[in-house]
């Protein structure tokens, strides 16, 4: 059994590798797919002299060829090889569109930015879900079920970006929250509190709309996974011990019910790092959604090829630690 | 450069100067510079500003965004500056003048200024700056500017500049020239990469704390040399979503904001505390409707595909088309009334070099229709388009027309447009296309027969008017294949004539010629809408026809308000 599991989890991260190879080098052609020079971004100016242009495609290596060097000389001279290489130093490169910036230092800030964002929403999400949709589920059928699921129904389908805009105004308008950004710039605090108070002020209104967004998902697979569980033979069986309710759920339901949330959670936290998007946008979070768009309005490739390796390794990672997890949970998957 | 909509890229086309003296003449004033009021700043405070992008690159070779420039001009000082007006104003360089011959211009540099670390400014830092700018070819930018000079720092503060050919937009030249340290700069092996983070200037305001994407900090030079702001601080915060941007104001998060949607401008007249103001950005921008017009004989040999209407080379077609735009209509409709007639290739945020003078083709569709009868295209056929005439090589007057998708305003004006070209029997089938599509039917391909697009400018006249000469067919510039040896000939005269009045009066011809023969119907010039907050701060410079609050002529004399 030991040497099964072993063999199991060996398996998964051979493979998981493979797809994080495989991922890297469909980005590095998917971008260069898109038309338009990146040399000049999205920059169309006659006075950008062929020369010139010419110097900027030299700086960023587009003159060499792509994949295989078919020119003579050595195979491996190319843009392909070249960025194969760098990575495997841990050189993502340097940014096209912020010129003097690694590409590293890029993504370190946005995704320090992110986390601090995604982080705490998640587990609002996860804790507030989770237990809304165990009550909605211990009440099924009452009003306050009806209630929960109408809501957590709405909060799913709501538009993100529009979310947020009205919790922008509301918050903004008549609770006096500020409107952007991560802290009062340059705010001078007496004490600690008053910092900590200053950052959960900005951190408020981002945090209630993807928290929303996320809760809505989290309580329905919580509710129809517990609603599925409770309708076991098993559970019949304590009923007829006469055990409580509570007690059925806690000890019996709960465990169970619990599996399919795992892997929703794990899956999330490895998207965390794509940033969330919209409500970036909405609330001016520099974090690696908003860098990723404008990454794709500039033909950023190395900075779009940096985020994308690292969305890729963490959706890998997160379903690599998914899949262990269960190993150890129901022992049958390994044997798989 | 073509420009696609948003402040994208607008970069080196904008500029301004420190100094906050409006009128001056070009080459003899005193270098007293800024005119702040009292040198001290005493009132203090802190100066928030919304804006809805950030700078690309602290390094003023590398950048392009137009946030970027903003700061450089803070932080910076060039030798000569671009008031609000549009006229040259003294900068670094408390005077300039040029040799007889046109080959020399001599400037001398203020004896008074110093960098933010202490170190004074000599005429050994503007002949680095000026060559750092011009000699790394892998700069976007910047090198367009000083290509033409040798430059000499015979004394600490004289500077020399010598040309082969004499040349007419000098000044021009020197407003992006930001003047960087020597003695930081020179130890920089590649200056490319150079990340400049704490850009140690002589500008009125020196860089405290930076955040990609998400803020900027400047403090007040105690020590400037032109005079002291009023204000401590300056911070400009990224705020991208608009509609946030002009709630910030309206709740006093920040003091201004650069930019705004047209939309919240009722809403933001209606609040006591803030003041809207409007006028021509910084960097005069244009959208154009022009026509493929290229003669068979110009199509360029390599990449031309030349599938132009024929009947768009008839000047009679393409002004019967100019009759048929209701542009004060169009601007209404499609930018909700803010936006200034356009008639010329240079806007009227160029100055003087704008001529004023130019009657527009009056709309009226019954002229149209007149002139088209007149040139023998009728509508034979009885199905409301006119047919071409007949040694023409087409079947009916319907033009292809295109647009960039990513534009606002593109879609409702070109529908506008196509229905009073329909009322003249003229057909049109719209197609919007991504940027880089549109470049690659564009030009110097000419596969396309009219194409709503624009231009951002730069400060001097004779980067657009360089668009419609023959000699750019081939290189891509020229949209249209205009071609037209008079013109030509004044282009080239004005590129070398150093007088400045001389020079007016040629690039007001050109600009007569152009409306004359039509190669491009300039629907508006672009307005900039900014606000701010009448509670908190006061001494906005809002009298100029350029709206800039961002400027150091507004912030350099901003003082707390009450």
């Amino acid at each position: 059994m030991r040497t099964g599991r072993r063999r199991f989890v060996t398996r998964k991260v051979v493979f998981a590798a493979v797809t994080v190879f495989v991922v890297v080098t469909f980005n590095f052609f998917l971008f260069r797919v898109l038309p338009g020079d990146p040399a000049v971004g999205g920059l169309r100016d006659p006075r950008l002299s062929p020369e010139r242009v010419a110097a900027l495609q030299e700086r960023f290596g587009l003159n060499d060829p792509v994949f295989v060097n078919l020119e003579g000389g050595n195979l491996l001279e190319s843009q392909y090889f070249a960025y194969l290489g760098a990575l495997a130093h841990g050189d993502l490169g340097t940014s096209y569109a912020f010129r003097d910036q690694p590409v590293s230092n890029l993504l370190g800030t946005a995704l320090v930015n992110t986390v601090w964002l995604v982080l705490p929403a998640q587990v609002i999400s996860i804790v507030a879900g989770v237990g809304l949709g165990l009550f909605a589920a211990y009440r099924r059928g009452t009003k306050v079920d009806v209630g929960a699921l109408s809501f957590s129904l709405i909060m799913w389908s709501l538009p993100t970006f529009f979310l947020g805009i009205v919790l922008l105004f509301i918050g903004a308008n008549w609770v006096g929250l500020p409107t952007a950004g991560r802290v009062t710039i340059g705010a001078l605090y007496d004490t600690t509190w008053d910092q900590l108070v200053d950052i959960a002020r900005h951190l408020l209104l981002p945090t209630a709309t993807l928290a929303l967004v996320l809760l809505g998902e989290y309580m329905l697979i919580m509710r129809s996974s517990v609603v599925d569980v409770l309708s076991e033979d098993y559970i019949l069986t304590a009923k007829a011990e006469g055990l409580s309710t509570s007690r059925i759920i806690s000890r019996h339901a709960l465990r169970n019910a619990l599996l399919p949330i795992v892997t929703l959670i794990a899956l999330n936290l490895g998207f965390t790092v794509s940033g969330a998007i919209q409500v970036e946008t909405v609330f001016s979070w520099p974090g690696l959604g908003q860098l990723t768009v404008s990454a794709v309005n500039q033909r950023d490739f190395p900075v779009l090829q940096g985020a994308f390796l690292l969305l890729a390794i963490s959706v890998v990672l997160a379903n690599l630690v998914v899949e262990i997890i269960y190993s150890w949970l129901d022992p049958r998957v390994s044997e798989a | 450069m073509r420009r696609s909509g948003i402040a994208l890229l607008i970069g080196v086309v904008m500029v301004l100067s420190a100094c906050t003296s409006g009128e001056s003449s070009t080459t003899t004033s005193e270098a007293d510079g800024a005119g702040t009021t009292d040198g001290g700043s005493s009132a203090g405070g802190t100066v928030r500003i919304g804006w809805g992008g950030s700078p690309d690159s602290l390094n003023p070779g590398n950048a392009v965004l137009a946030e970027a420039y903003t700061l450089y001009e803070l932080i910076y000082d060039t030798p000569i500056g671009l008031d609000l007006d549009g006229n040259y104003v003294p900068e670094l360089a408390s005077d300039w003048s040029v040799s007889d011959d046109g080959l020399m211009w001599t400037m001398t540099i203020v004896d008074n200024a110093v960098f933010h670390d202490g170190t004074p400014l000599t005429s050994e830092d503007v002949k680095f700056s000026l060559e750092l700018w011009r000699d790394n070819e892998d700069f976007p930018f910047l090198p367009s500017y000083p290509d033409v000079f040798t430059i000499e720092a015979p004394d600490p503060t004289t500077v020399v500049l010598s040309t082969e050919e004499a040349i007419g937009n000098f000044e021009s030249r020197m407003v992006f020239m930001y003047i960087v340290p020597k003695h930081i700069w020179e130890g920089e092996t590649d200056p490319v990469a150079f990340d400049n983070v704490n850009m140690i200037g002589t500008g009125s305001f020196s860089m405290l704390e930076y955040r990609q994407g998400e803020f900027v900090r400047l403090a007040a030079n105690e020590d400037y040399w032109a005079g002291v702001p009023n204000v401590d601080e300056v911070i400009f915060q990224t705020i991208e979503n608009p509609d946030a941007r002009v709630t910030a104001l309206r709740n006093g998060d920040v003091d201004m904001i650069t930019e705004m949607p047209n939309t919240a401008i009722s809403t933001l007249e209606s609040d006591s505390n803030v003041e809207v103001v409007i006028g021509d950005p910084l960097a005069p921008g244009l959208s154009d409707i022009f026509f493929n017009m290229v003669p068979e004989e110009l199509c360029p040999p390599e990449d031309g595909v030349c599938s132009g209407h024929p009947a768009l080379r008839d000047l009679q077609v393409r002004t019967a088309l100019a009759h048929s735009i209701d542009k004060q209509q169009l601007i209404d409709v499609a930018l909700l009334g803010l936006g200034e007639p356009g008639i010329s290739l240079v806007p009227s945020g160029l100055g003087d070099w704008y001529n004023s003078s130019l009657p527009d083709y009056a709309f009226d569709l019954d002229a149209a229709n007149q002139i088209l009868d007149d040139a023998g295209y009728l509508d034979s056929d009885g199905d409301g388009v006119r047919e071409c005439r007949e040694e023409q090589d087409c079947d009916d007057l319907t033009f292809r027309i295109n647009y960039p998708n990513d534009s606002d305003t593109a879609p409702r004006e070109m529908e506008l447009v196509s229905g009073w070209w329909s009322e003249i029997g003229v057909a049109s089938t719209i197609q919007p296309l991504d940027p880089d599509t549109l470049t690659s039917v564009c030009c110097p391909t000419f596969d396309f027969d009219v194409i709503r697009w624009g231009w951002g400018t730069d400060p001097d006249p004779g980067f657009l008017l360089g668009a419609t000469l023959c000699s750019e067919i081939d290189s891509g510039f020229s949209e249209t294949g205009y071609c037209n040896d008079d013109y030509d000939a004044l282009y080239d005269a004005q590129a070398v004539e150093t007088d400045p009045e001389t020079r007016r009066e040629m690039i007001w011809e050109m600009q007569e010629i152009l409306l004359r023969d039509l190669p491009y119907i300039i629907p508006y010039y672009d307005q900039a809408v900014q606000a701010y907050r009448v509670d908190t701060f006061t001494g906005w410079m809002t009298g100029a026809s350029k709206v800039a609050l961002e400027d150091p002529s507004s912030l350099n004399v901003v003082r707390p308000a009450g």
